[in-house]
């Protein structure tokens, strides 16, 4: 059973049911999640790998940047042990050969390959035909590579593509004693 | 036969009987023995019997030569005080509320009636008593070292011919350790006096697998000169034994798991490639999660800012301060160079984002840490 999201989220229901069905991360197919910074990404990314890793799959996460906190992911759910991560040092193209390399190993349920925060001119300088290959790699098997970004970048690759709206914070009491609760 | 010599150099005396000897423990050992070789036991304490632990049985407990002919074990044992056997405080307090004082006392117990009283352990007892409890002999053998070595009289230029070298002794090592059913653990290659050390997340004999890791270790880190002098060792443990499920979910499959990580780590560093792991710790980011808590993205290295009541600017991005929430004082190993000691505050920015900053109190900076997300 894939792991429910957090309360605020429920909208959200594709994810709930991606091991069951595979139907809405397609397996074998690329998937994009889109979004400014607190739109989310985050928290889906945390979603898909606590789901994959919850059914006793492995998966493996290119962080470009650095950016992932095992703390939070931990408390998402995320299975630490079946969670390969490499870092790339901001390097978009050592974190491409690093998925292309991933997919072609096979066995992986989930392959992030986040890309968000990523500057733009370096992201630009990824060929098109990156994504095909990705896309043929794919093909036949059931990985799901999910590109965190923060617009489009494998565009007709792409089997699914959520795009996440702005978020508001939502802070409770009152100042100058306010905690931070959640963003919706 | 078994022998069983016991006393302070029971060891040496055994060594001169046969190579293959079990060490019961510093002065009793046991060995297999011939007929012909029983005539030079007479003078030591020792015994000769059919199975391995009446030979023990006998050489400790009864003074001298003591010969056993098979079917004779539980008379010439039936006389040793019950205390012979290995001791079981809790089974030795019911033989003793039995009334059993002697081996021969508890041979003569039925079995099945034994069994059902005492189990397992009491029939264990028994037949040690009857000296009819037959196991093999499991003697020491010394480790053997799955090393090749080979001093060149042309030193190898070329990454090619080297790895021609080592596949050789890929191929002898692996069929040695299958000779004895073992695989490597870690691959230690010397060349030239520098050893490069590879530990394996599996045991394996695979030559393929081992050859290209040795290629992506000299693609990484090409020796220094030419190749003069190339050691090889593999250090051996049991193989892998894997039991697959049904309905377990495919992982990848270790061997190529490994090479794809060996390319990656080439890619991107030694340092960057492995599994997370949280430790036992409240160091911000590094500590076991306690509760629910908002996915976050980090900034590594964090992000110098400068702040007023109302604006953040940093080298990424700036904007005004909508709401702020804390401070959240931590502190921790102040014993340690790398203490932490730091006010954190949530803070919504003009941008749109949730950001984490804190004011880190031994230099006085501010920093923005990532992103709620």
């Amino acid at each position: 059973m894939a792991a429910a999201l957090p309360l605020g989220w429920r909208h959200f229901e594709p994810l709930d049911t991606l091991g069951a069905a595979g139907r809405d991360f397609p397996r074998g197919r690329i998937s994009e999640v889109i979004g400014a910074r607190s739109s989310g990404r985050t928290r889906v990314l945390h979603a898909l790998l606590a789901a994959s890793t919850g059914q006793g799959e492995f998966a493996a996460l290119v962080d470009t940047r650095a950016a992932f906190d095992a703390c939070s992911a931990a408390a998402a759910g995320v299975e630490l042990s079946k969670l390969v991560w490499i870092r790339c040092s901001g390097n978009a193209e050592h974190a491409l050969r690093a998925a292309d390399l991933l997919i072609q190993a096979g066995g992986f349920g989930v392959v992030a390959l986040d890309l968000a925060e990523v500057a733009p001119a370096a992201l630009n300088r990824i060929p098109p035909t990156a994504w095909f290959r990705f896309r043929r790699a794919l093909e036949a098997t059931p990985t799901i590579l999910t590109v965190i970004a923060d617009y489009p970048l494998a565009k007709s690759c792409s089997a699914m593509t959520v795009k996440l709206p702005p978020r508001r914070a939502v802070f409770t009491g009152h100042a100058p004693f306010l905690l931070l609760r959640d963003a919706s | 036969m078994f022998a069983c010599i016991h006393g302070p150099d029971a060891a040496s005396l055994a060594d001169s009987f046969s190579p293959f000897i079990e060490m019961v423990d510093q002065q009793t050992a046991v060995f297999s023995i011939t007929s012909r070789q029983l005539g030079r036991l007479k003078s030591i304490r020792s015994a000769v019997a059919a199975t391995v632990e009446a030979a023990i049985l006998a050489a400790r407990n009864l003074p001298g030569y003591t010969f056993i002919a098979p079917g004779e074990e539980a008379r010439v044992l039936g006389a040793l005080l019950i205390d012979a056997l290995p001791p079981d405080p809790e089974l030795f307090e019911t033989f003793d509320l039995w009334g059993i004082k002697s081996l021969s006392d508890l041979a003569r117990l039925p079995e099945n009636d034994l069994a059902a009283r005492l189990g397992e352990r009491g029939l264990f007892l028994q037949r040690l008593a009857r000296g009819a409890l037959s196991r093999p002999l499991r003697p020491l053998i010394p480790a053997s070292v799955y090393e090749e070595f080979a001093d060149l009289e042309h030193p190898i230029k070329l990454r090619e011919p080297l790895l021609f070298l080592i596949a050789r002794f890929l191929h002898d090592l692996t069929a040695r350790l299958k000779s004895q059913s073992l695989a490597a653990a870690a691959l230690y290659l010397t060349l030239n006096g520098n050893q490069r050390r590879h530990s394996l997340p599996f045991p394996t004999r695979d030559v393929k697998l081992l050859l290209k890791l040795v290629e992506h270790s000299l693609e990484r880190q090409p020796p220094e000169a030419p190749v003069a002098k190339v050691r090889l060792e593999l250090i051996p443990t049991q193989p892998r034994r894997i039991q697959h499920g049904l309905f377990t979910p495919a992982g990848p499959e270790p061997e190529k798991l490994e090479l794809t990580l060996g390319k990656i780590r080439g890619l991107v560093g030694e340092k960057n490639v492995g599994y997370p792991e949280l430790f036992d710790t409240h160091r911000p980011g590094s500590g076991r999660p306690i509760g629910e808590l908002l996915p976050f993205r980090y900034f590594r290295p964090p992000l110098e800012a400068r702040i007023t009541a109302t604006r953040l600017w940093t080298r990424m991005f700036q904007g005004q301060i909508l709401q702020i929430g804390g401070p959240w004082r931590s502190s921790g190993d102040w014993w340690n160079p790398d203490q932490w000691n730091r006010d954190e505050y949530d803070l919504a920015l003009s941008d749109g984002a949730l950001y984490r900053i804190y004011l880190d109190r031994a230099p006085d900076k501010w920093f923005v840490e990532g992103v709620y997300d």
